[in-house]
């Protein structure tokens, strides 16, 4: 993705969600999870309505995952993302109920259940979480 | 006993005016003046004057606010506006939102609209305003973990969910082309349609180019600027109207247990990435309305993408789980066939107005006026029931 226009990085000062990106600096994968049930709690929020707790962390996550579903996306649409490209929605390992985005480029083969890795994309001041097939 | 029960809205108010501007991609004029001809178009249509319309319901989306219609069509007394949405799961429930100010005694018409430029203006198949500064997300819309990825227009997301459906059932091309067909087929029929006098084959499907794999430039409705606008009321005063009235039968909303927050890119974290709240919406609409699927005569499904007409057969309940790429290419959604849907031609070739063009073909149908007429049809579903959240409701004869 060498486009001439600046890649979009996520906002990290969101009060929910700041903490998956500050691990992410530090490129560690994480989910936030309900300390007292231990439920995972995603899309990241502070509440967990199943037990009734506030008190939640992010748990590390182990990094792998399986290729849940993608798309080629070949008509573009923002300046910083030339087609081909491709993004992966990919279901954690240890954490199935929890599945995260990807980009690749170009237009890969992929088959649905495949390994995926996360590896860590360093960007403007942020770093994202990135998966590329074992 | 259902609350719903005992509170019953079955075939207590009608629709009895229905306007719409034309569909173009360069309307001209401003949303406003859109939504004005068609609220204009509606009144006359129900054979009243703008002093008779007392609340509005509009679109969480659309440029329009209550004041700017009540001021330009010179209301002299609203008493009731309302809002719904996001976006186009709203139609259907504000239709919904007009019945309960009527049965409360709120108002006693209401005008619900929806005008956009949505082709000369802001486009939904570009990257949006949410993409257009460098640091994407946040303040709640969970987007900074999608924008930074490339997923950036709603076309997108609808792709990842097609891909899972064929994975899933085996759902192939060619039976998201028999939904872009069949609803090319019914533009054919209609002068007012943007894609009248344009026919569609499978090979021209099957040849366009890919936008965001597997879904095709046709398997995206079109990008319109127009207005519609219909004029709800009770079934009592209806009666006096200029046309027969036409009964709203029932309306229902519905949502899925764990919706995910956020606008729309969210939703493909729900445990199920091949359903969607349709499938919630329609077991209290056919509640409600003491009818099932079986009854429906002809149908109005939202149809933003093909892959989204798919899965609500499914949810709606007129074919299994999965089997909905094996019902539309049976021919069971043409015009024959036991559902004839999108009777206009629906978003992808009529026009797209955010659903509200599909109430307005419904009401055609059960007035017997529509350019594809569906041959006694006496009950019609009309579905707003794209992302997150859904509504829906059902068209009778009085």
């Amino acid at each position: 993705m060498d486009a001439a226009a600046p890649r979009l990085v996520p906002a990290v000062d969101d009060r929910d969600t700041g903490g998956f990106w500050e691990a992410a600096r530090r490129h560690q994968l994480v989910v936030r999870m309900c300390d007292r049930c231990r439920a995972v709690l995603h899309m990241p929020r502070a509440y967990c309505h199943l037990c009734g707790s506030w008190q939640g962390h992010w748990e590390p996550a182990s990094g792998r995952g399986r290729l849940y579903s993608w798309t080629t996306v070949e008509h573009q649409v923002h300046p910083a993302y030339p087609v081909p490209y491709t993004v992966v929605l990919v279901e954690l390992e240890d954490h199935p109920q929890v599945r995260l985005l990807g980009h690749l480029p170009g237009a890969p083969v992929l088959a649905a259940g495949h390994p995926m890795q996360v590896w860590f994309e360093d960007l403007e001041g942020v770093s994202i979480p990135q998966w590329e097939p074992v | 006993m259902a609350l719903d029960e005992a509170f019953s809205h079955r075939d207590r108010c009608a629709i009895v005016g229905i306007g719409s501007t034309d569909f173009s991609r360069d309307s001209g004029r401003s949303e406003l003046t859109l939504a004005t001809q068609a609220a204009l178009a509606a009144i006359d249509d129900a054979g009243l004057v703008p002093a008779d319309i007392d609340g509005i319901v509009r679109c969480d989306m659309d440029a329009v606010r209550p004041n700017d219609l009540a001021e330009v069509l010179g209301l002299p007394d609203l008493t009731y506006w309302g809002e719904v949405g996001p976006g186009g799961t709203a139609p259907s429930a504000m239709v919904g939102q007009a019945m309960a100010a009527i049965l409360t005694g709120q108002a006693t018409t209401v005008l619900v609209f929806r005008a956009l430029n949505g082709r000369s203006g802001r486009r939904f198949g570009l990257a949006g305003p949410e993409a257009a500064t460098a640091a994407a997300g946040g303040y709640g819309t969970y987007d900074e973990f999608f924008l930074p990825y490339g997923l950036l227009t709603p076309g997108q997301a609808f792709a990842v969910m097609a891909q899972r459906h064929m994975l899933e059932y085996g759902t192939n091309e060619k039976d998201l082309g028999h939904v872009a067909l069949t609803c090319r087929a019914r533009a054919a029929a209609n002068p007012a349609a943007q894609m009248h006098g344009r026919p569609l084959t499978m090979d021209d499907y099957l040849a366009a180019r890919m936008i965001s794999r597997p879904l095709r430039l046709f398997d995206f409705c079109l990008e319109t600027d127009g207005a519609c606008a219909v004029v709800v009321t009770s079934a009592a005063r209806a009666r006096d109207g200029r046309r027969p009235p036409v009964l709203i039968r029932a309306v229902a909303q519905g949502s899925v247990p764990s919706p995910q927050p956020g606008l729309q890119y969210p939703v493909l974290m729900r445990k199920s990435i091949t359903e969607l709240p349709a499938r919630a919406v329609a077991r209290t609409l056919y509640r409600r309305a003491g009818l099932g699927p079986d009854d429906i005569d002809v149908a109005q499904i939202y149809d933003c993408f093909t892959i989204t007409v798919l899965i609500q057969l499914e949810d709606y309940g007129f074919c299994a789980k999965g089997e909905g790429g094996a019902f539309v290419s049976s021919g069971a959604i043409d015009l024959g066939g036991p559902l004839p849907i999108n009777t206009g031609g629906g978003h992808m070739s009529e026009g797209y107005i955010h659903g509200m063009n599909h109430i307005v073909e419904g009401v055609r149908q059960i007035r017997g006026d529509s350019t594809s007429q569906v041959a006694g049809a006496d009950v019609c579903l009309v579905t707003s029931t794209p992302l997150p959240p859904g509504s829906a409701l059902i068209l009778t004869a009085a």
